[in-house]
């Protein structure tokens, strides 16, 4: 079971976002990269872009009030 | 005893075990809260901005003696395939300990991996690994802090990737795996069946209704473009109508006396406005009690019929 490495990758996705450009413009090649199994890779092609780009700004709003 | 005299027997047990309603506590409505106390039934005290503030903690364990408390934590991130942070749950088994709160509460989520912290509440892949990996974690909560949380479904912007099972199923079966109850989160649901095209009455109809003591009412905004906008729950703004309706259909089919929260984190209005929600939600209680007596009497007399 991988599942750490996933809700690493997936986490990483959410608050780097160099990571996130990469992976919109080669999902797999990251998800290999981040050592998620075939499956796990496969299911990311299929990420919900637009719901991606909305919850990484919304962390990011929350991460910057928690600094305030 | 007929049937009809039974019903109304079970729904006085019940009354007597009241549905209550009350606020979360924010510092800039502490003032309005303690001059309403008298409207208030119960106070919701978010426990991760006590943790390291004893003074706080102090002044608020005089609260919890003057009225009935319950609190919240935001950031132990239980479900998830991590082990839930030991030295957390340790400063949350310590304010419980300090404020004798009728119970505590965290979320269905993830909120960091690793050193990698994401700031907020993440839901975490849908999957029979996850189902599994929270169940241990509101465990060893339950042993360290003496009682289970009671777990929280949260909103999200992004469908989580990786998922094989539906949020309902997913819901379904970590509050099952855990044994723990559900505070059940109206707004939270709402945004998700919005965002994801669930039609909100059926999304809570397939949850574990059963499980359900607390529950959270907030507000939220559309964002994006027209086309692919979201509503983000950003407990801002003032709960708009279909949760009430959401609360009434509750209250219609959820066995259990509830106790239902109004967050608000924000564009705070007059407390008058916020009494006058806390009134809105015991009208829908109410009137979903009513809906639910008249069924239970309906369905009696066809039995004795």
């Amino acid at each position: 079971m991988n599942d750490p490495k996933l809700e690493r990758f997936l986490a990483s996705l959410y608050v780097d976002p160099d990571l996130r450009a990469r992976f919109l413009k080669n999902p797999n090649e990251e998800a290999v990269r981040a050592g998620l199994n075939p499956a796990q890779c496969d299911a990311l092609k299929g990420i919900d872009r637009v719901g991606l780009e909305m919850a990484a700004r919304s962390f990011a709003r929350k991460r910057e009030n928690k600094k305030s | 005893m007929g049937a009809e005299v039974r019903a109304e027997v079970t729904a006085e047990i019940r009354d007597a075990m009241r549905d209550r309603v009350g606020l979360g506590w924010r510092p800039e409505l502490a003032a309005g809260i303690l001059a309403s106390l008298d409207s208030i039934d119960v106070i919701e005290l978010i426990a991760d901005n006590l943790f390291d503030s004893p003074e706080r903690a102090r002044a608020l364990r005089m609260l919890s003696s003057q009225t009935t408390v319950v609190l919240h934590g935001v950031g132990l991130g239980m479900a998830s395939t991590l082990p839930v942070d030991l030295k957390r749950l340790g400063k949350m088994a310590r304010l419980v300990e300090f404020l004798k709160p009728e119970s505590w509460s965290e979320h269905l989520a993830f909120v960091r991996a690793g050193e990698i912290e994401i700031g907020h509440l993440a839901a975490p892949p849908r999957t029979r690994s996850t189902v599994e990996a929270t169940a241990e974690n509101i465990d060893t909560g339950r042993k360290m802090v003496g009682t289970a949380p009671k777990m929280e479904n949260i909103a999200t912007l992004i469908d989580p990737p990786v998922s094989d099972l539906d949020e309902s199923e997913w819901l379904k079966r970590s509050v099952e795996a855990s044994g723990a109850e559900m505070l059940l989160d109206l707004h939270n649901l709402y945004a998700n069946a919005l965002n994801f095209g669930l039609n909100p009455s059926d999304f809570l109809l397939r949850l574990p209704l059963e499980k359900v003591r607390q529950v959270h009412i907030s507000g939220g905004q559309f964002i994006g473009d027209p086309v692919s906008r979201r509503l983000l729950d950003d407990h801002l703004h003032d709960p708009p109508d279909p949760v009430f309706d959401l609360l009434e259909e509750l209250a219609a089919v959820c066995p259990n006396p509830l106790t239902v929260i109004l967050e608000r984190d924000g564009s705070y209005p007059p407390m008058g406005l916020l009494l006058a929600q806390l009134e809105l939600a015991r009208q829908a209680l109410q009137k979903g009690r009513a809906r639910e007596r008249s069924e239970v009497g309906t369905v009696s007399g066809v039995a004795v019929c």
